[in-house]
């Protein structure tokens, strides 16, 4: 008599961070961000006070009714968050979504942008 | 200069990521370390060969059928700048997928969206399953 096992399958939510970039250009700051088969539509940027966080979800999905052969990448969400130091001037930030890349320009404040100090003679 | 606190502030959750990446299907392949990830699916019809590579300008990606593979070469330039942090693959990259069975080569089509490069292989006519009639 055999005794069949029921394994409950867990429908479990796969959340990757997202391989990024982060450099310095004359301008301000860029951060690039993996984002492959996401589209504008699911994707999410919160700012809270210096907290950047990044959520978004793929849109693709595997052809209908076909078998896996191999498999290296799984449909999923992405998250990520940033801490932005009070250099980056907030209400410039800006955001493009193409070919699965997020780019973020963060431009530097006026004000951490050195002055000159004048100096009046007495 | 913008500071990433993630490794720092996060370490109960790098180590229930790192129990999930072993508790992952079977299917997913273990090995990381070919660029760019490939899925290959299959039906009765087609062959289907789906790579993973954002912000790939199509005229760099390099896709050629030769002697039963499907060759998949190109360069990923990285931009210029000040890095702080780069995690993003980039330079030049080939993975090479097997075809194990004869390709309609003529009607292979491949399209690029948001940075999946979604490639359609006909398998030939003759290969496709055929009943066999056994005779009495």
């Amino acid at each position: 008599m055999t005794q069949e096992v029921v394994k409950k399958e867990q429908a479990k939510e796969v959340i990757f961070s997202p391989y990024t970039d982060i450099l310095e250009k004359e301008d301000g700051f860029y951060i690039f961000m993996d984002l492959p088969g996401v589209e504008k539509d699911s994707l999410e940027l919160d700012l809270k006070e210096n907290e950047l966080e990044i959520k978004a979800k793929t849109s693709w999905s595997k052809p209908e009714k076909t078998k896996d052969v191999h498999l290296e990448f799984v449909p999923g969400y992405f998250k990520r968050e940033f801490t932005l130091s009070d250099i980056v001037d907030k209400d410039k930030i800006k955001a493009n979504l193409k070919n699965g890349v997020l780019s973020l320009f963060l431009p530097k404040a006026e004000k951490a942008k050195p002055k000159k100090i004048q100096i009046t003679a007495e | 200069m913008v500071i990433d606190f993630e490794t720092f502030y996060n370490f109960p959750r790098q180590f229930d990521r790192l129990f999930d990446e072993f508790l992952r299907p079977n299917i997913i392949s273990q090995k990381r370390t070919a660029y760019p990830p490939i899925n290959i699916y299959e039906d009765e019809e087609n062959i289907y060969v789906y790579a993973e590579l954002p912000g790939m300008d199509i005229s760099k990606i390099d896709l050629t059928i030769t002697d039963g593979s499907l060759v998949l070469k190109g360069e990923k330039s990285p931009e210029q700048g000040t890095y702080y942090r780069q995690e993003r693959p980039c330079g030049i990259f080939q993975r090479v997928i097997n075809l194990n069975v004869p390709i309609d080569v003529d009607k292979v089509k491949a399209k690029m969206k948001n940075g999946i490069l979604e490639v359609v292989l006909p398998k030939t006519v003759e290969s496709k399953t055929k009943k066999i009639k056994i005779e009495a």
